[in-house]
């Protein structure tokens, strides 16, 4: 096991490496990236040739690739042009506990209604109840989040208001102005309301998928023999459900939850953008949008290695779950 | 087999299982599907709707009209789903808007498909070295998100159908490449196509004619899929506003343009969403009732 | 005659399965009587209703698509299919136990053997679970299989097809259940494992006592291990007597095709091909009218064709279910 873990670790290596020419390669494209701050009458040229040489624009592609390859090593991630002053490690910095925040928390909400809505539509296949969660599943799949976002807004902040005047939830981002130094308690249930309609959006489209997949892994697993062998032995309906059944369903999609971790640091741009919730993901638009393409790449960067660092981690997790797998 | 099927039909049973082709089978199951059914009735009105629609009801998606009073009018005779900020009609606006992103979709899903297919084939068949190398490429493709790289893609090179139609081909090819590799691995050690070799059959032939038509249903579903995905693909990206541009119209950018007006006209946020909306779920109601016609049993 | 007590006395049992394609007569009027330690052999090609029939004692049957919809099954003079479901689960595995076909996939692949022997004990005996375990390694050793302390702890991957198979019969076996129906348990395994599984169940019938269905369509296997074979074909028994006058007389047309179709070491060598029975078994779909054989029997008349035989008892204690049986 523990030669299987170096070898794999090695060989997410070359695809680190990849992924980071990827992502440096694809900004590449863009002939002049600091054309956006040239037309700034309020920067000056010096700190402009000044950048273009940080930043190793005065090279030729290879080196410059080294240059910024060396420099995201050691830390250094360069400055950002979306906040002049701040380095992009700032603001990356400040905006992945929001994103994590959010994300978090619909992953929870998610994994905690689409598990047992999965099994039971699994259990009792073909009835109403599987039907409901199948159409939910794929109203959830198909919506367009945007969409439901927007509709979520209308409803809930301009057509529903309290009595006050104000909307019945707050149409954007993340906590009450002024309410920064206050008690921990207060904070919570104000950051709560802005919480709810991104987390439902959210939530609404993935728990689709897991449902899903957590029916498919469980009918799949209910239709083998060792079931029909428990059931023979006398093992009461339930047991064999949630012992012999389940535990063998969840391994698949032990692994699914370990797949989707990266994508709560990755977060969901377009629902933060639409909500004005400053975390990863409006980040990254914001910087396609006004160039600026070091945080952009950084961002594209961490959220892949990421995702191959909890590939690894799926597998280990698999392998851990289910003692039919050995690695030599 | 044929003397019990005329049989059936004489005493007037159902015909059963063993009286069908493969396609016909397929067909039958298909039919019998509520879900697909209901999935096939929303993409037949959509397509009816975005084709057919133009020639009855005749107006141009881009004519302005002139005056403050034009804009923002709701649904009258004049116009039957209103008019949008530059006073446009909104009801030609979704037709053709429907059009570019259907073709979008539609075009990305099957370009995608055949990529991955290709590079699926080859390494699946070949193995070795050959496998290798495009499968690390793949993974590698994979982990990078990619709706950020969509975004990325798009903000570089520029702004338009096709641009969009390359972006989501060269990031939607893998998922078929994997699955079509999975697919000839097993499919490969059937007898078939050792005899096929044993007969002299050359790589290529083996590739095109044997291992390939086996993969087309789960092709077939893939794509079906796929032009779901791919559609919501163009229209977030046209709702970034790195899409199709003004003023062509995409259900996507209608929803862009419509999102500083949600308080004073939200209906032109609900029409194009909710195309978009109907248009996907039925072809992923559409798909799954395919998959599961195809081969119950499968679990793709 | 036999003189032992009567222990399941199957009374013209009906189970159909309902399908999209139309409705499958698996089991058409099957009657069957297993007396008290007697090893009964029922025998049919695929297809033949015979695994249902064992389902059906232990009304394991899927539902949907299949229901039992007609007769009787006593056991200990209490009809079984109008029990509800607890008094079943608490006959299955500790009155009635059931082996099944395939051993490499009958076992739960996440919990040791151990763990699902001592399961079978703990739901069917008021003990603990340290003298669980003990009877559990006892009942590994019954079986055959060597240190069973070690095989405690050991994961179904990690044997041998023989030896899940046995794990199977420890399983099935640790209440000392009346009646063991094994169905088709060693049809999966090679042939000198397979000798080996038989002479242990035969074995540890001379033991405990228990009566044994074995259900085959191996006509090899009844020979050495039934007192008493059924000849199942399309839903309905067609003969029933002794072994020893089945294999001497049989009756039925179908029987006797079966047995000249095996190649035997005392005849003399011709050069003609192994008689076999012409044409296939009936589609589930398409029942022939009248006697369900007649398309493929020999001695097929008109009679055959329009009206299906009765079982009747041709000579004491053998009963035939044909309009012209054989001479014996």
């Amino acid at each position: 096991m523990r030669d299987y873990i170096i070898r794999r670790v090695l060989g997410m290596i070359p695809l680190i490496l990849i992924v980071m020419i990827v992502s440096f390669g694809i900004f590449s494209l863009v002939p002049n990236p600091f054309a956006a701050l040239i037309e700034n009458p309020r920067i000056k040229k010096a700190d402009i040739q000044r950048l273009i040489k940080a930043w190793g624009f005065d090279l030729p592609w290879y080196l410059r690739f080294f240059k910024w390859f060396s420099g995201v090593i050691r830390g250094d991630w360069g400055p950002s042009l979306l906040y002049p002053g701040s380095t992009a490690r700032d603001v990356i910095s400040r905006a992945l506990p929001v994103t994590v925040r959010l994300m978090g928390i619909e992953f929870l909400v998610s994994i905690a209604i689409a598990l047992p809505i999965g099994i039971i539509s699994a259990v009792k296949q073909y009835s109403v109840t599987d039907y409901v969660v199948t159409v939910i599943s794929f109203l959830g799949m198909s919506m367009p989040t945007f969409w439901f976002g927007l509709l979520m807004m209308m409803l809930f902040s301009v057509v529903l208001k309290r009595p006050s005047g104000m909307p019945l939830l707050p149409a954007g981002g993340i906590i009450t102005p002024g309410l920064e130094e206050a008690p921990f308690w207060a904070k919570l249930g104000d950051r709560a309301q802005y919480l709810v309609m991104p987390v439902v959006v959210l939530a609404f489209s993935s728990l689709g998928g897991y449902a899903r997949y957590m029916r498919s892994s469980m009918l799949e697993v209910i239709r083998q023999d060792y079931i029909r062998t428990a059931r023979a032995k006398g093992v009461p309906e339930r047991s064999v459900i949630y012992k012999h059944a389940l535990r063998n369903a969840m391994i698949p999609i032990v692994t699914l939850i370990a797949l989707s971790v990266p994508g709560i640091v990755g977060g969901a741009a377009i629902t933060e953008t639409i909500f004005s919730i400053p975390g990863m993901g409006s980040l990254f638009i914001a910087a396609n949008v006004k160039a600026d393409y070091p945080t952009a790449m950084i961002s594209l960067m961490l959220t892949s290695i990421l995702v191959i660092v909890f590939n690894l981690v799926a597998d280990i997790v698999y392998a851990w779950v289910d003692p039919r797998i050995k690695y030599s | 087999m044929a003397e019990k099927a005329i049989e059936a039909k004489k005493k007037g049973q159902k015909k059963s299982s063993e009286d069908y082709t493969y396609a016909g089978m397929v067909f039958h199951r298909l039919t019998r599907h509520k879900l697909a059914m209901v999935g096939a009735f929303m993409l037949i009105f959509i397509l009816l709707f975005v084709f057919v629609g133009p020639l009855i009801w005749r107006a141009d998606p881009n004519t302005q009209i002139e005056g403050l009073g034009g804009l923002f009018n709701p649904a009258s005779r004049a116009h039957p789903l209103g008019t949008d900020d530059y006073g446009r009609d909104v009801l030609a606006r979704m037709f053709f808007g429907g059009r570019i992103s259907l073709f979008i979709g539609f075009i990305s899903a099957i370009s995608s498909t055949l990529v991955g297919a290709l590079v699926g084939l080859v390494a699946g068949y070949y193995g070795g070295w050959a496998d290798n190398i495009l499968m690390r490429f793949t993974d590698a493709m994979l982990s990078i998100p990619t709706f950020p790289l969509l975004i990325a893609l798009a903000s570089v090179l520029g702004k338009g159908v096709w641009q969009i139609i390359l972006v989501i081909v060269v990031f939607g090819w893998m998922v078929d490449a994997r699955l079509v590799r999975g697919l000839v691995l097993s499919l490969k050690e059937q007898e078939y196509v050792e005899a096929a070799r044993a007969i002299g059959a050359s790589a290529n032939r083996i590739m095109w004619r044997h291992l390939f038509p086996n993969t087309l249903a789960v092709l077939i579903v893939s794509t079906t899929i796929g032009i779901g995905g791919a559609i919501i693909y163009e229209a977030s990206i046209s709702f970034l506003g790195f899409g199709v541009q003004a003023p062509f119209a995409s259900w996507g950018n209608m929803l862009q343009n419509a999102q500083q007006f949600i308080w004073n006209s939200p209906r032109l946020i609900i029409y194009p969403g909710l195309a978009i909306f109907m248009t996907v779920l039925g072809f992923n109601f559409f798909g799954d009732g395919l998959r599961d016609a195809i081969d119950p049993k499968l679990k793709l | 005659m036999d003189n032992r007590e009567v222990l399941v006395d199957i009374k013209n049992l009906r189970t159909f399965f309902y399908t999209e394609d139309g409705v499958v007569l698996a089991v058409d009027g099957i009657d069957l009587t297993i007396h008290r330690g007697e090893v009964v052999g029922l025998v049919g090609e695929s297809g033949c209703g015979k695994s249902v029939t064992a389902l059906s004692i232990l009304r394991l049957i899927p539902n949907p698509p299949g229901k039992i919809i007609g007769g009787e099954i006593f056991f200990h003079g209490e009809d079984l299919l109008k029990k509800n479901e607890e008094a079943m689960r608490l006959i299955r595995g500790d009155k009635i136990s059931m082996i099944f076909q395939e051993p490499m996939t009958s076992l739960n692949p996440v919990y040791t053997i151990g763990d699902q022997i001592s399961e079978a004990i703990t739901l069917h005996q008021k003990i603990d679970s340290a003298e669980a375990k003990k009877r559990t390694i006892e009942m590994i050793h019954l079986v055959g299989i060597p240190e069973p302390e070690r095989r405690f702890g050991q994961y179904p991957h990690e044997m041998s097809g023989g030896m899940r198979q046995r794990v199977m019969i420890a399983m099935a076996l640790s209440s000392n259940p009346d009646l063991l129906i094994s169905d088709e348990a060693t049809t999966a395994l090679d042939v000198t494992i397979q000798a080996q599984i038989l002479d242990l169940m035969r074995g540890l019938q001379k033991k405990l006592g228990m009566a044994i269905l074995i259900i085959t369509h191996n006509l090899a296997v009844v020979a050495e291990m039934a007192e008493t074979i059924a000849i199942a074909y399309a839903g309905k028994i067609v003969e029933n007597s002794t072994a020893k006058e089945i294999f001497k007389s049989p009756r039925h047309p179908y029987t006797y095709g079966l047995l000249a179709s095996i190649p035997k070491f005392t005849e003399k060598r011709t050069n003609e091909p192994l008689p076999a029975i012409e044409g296939m078994v009936p589609s589930p779909y398409h029942m022939p009218k009248g006697c369900r054989f007649n398309p493929r029997c020999p001695f097929a008349t008109e009679k055959c064709r329009e009206e299906e035989p009765e079982i009747l008892e041709l000579t004491p204690g053998h009963l035939v279910r044909c309009f012209h049986p054989i001479e014996s």
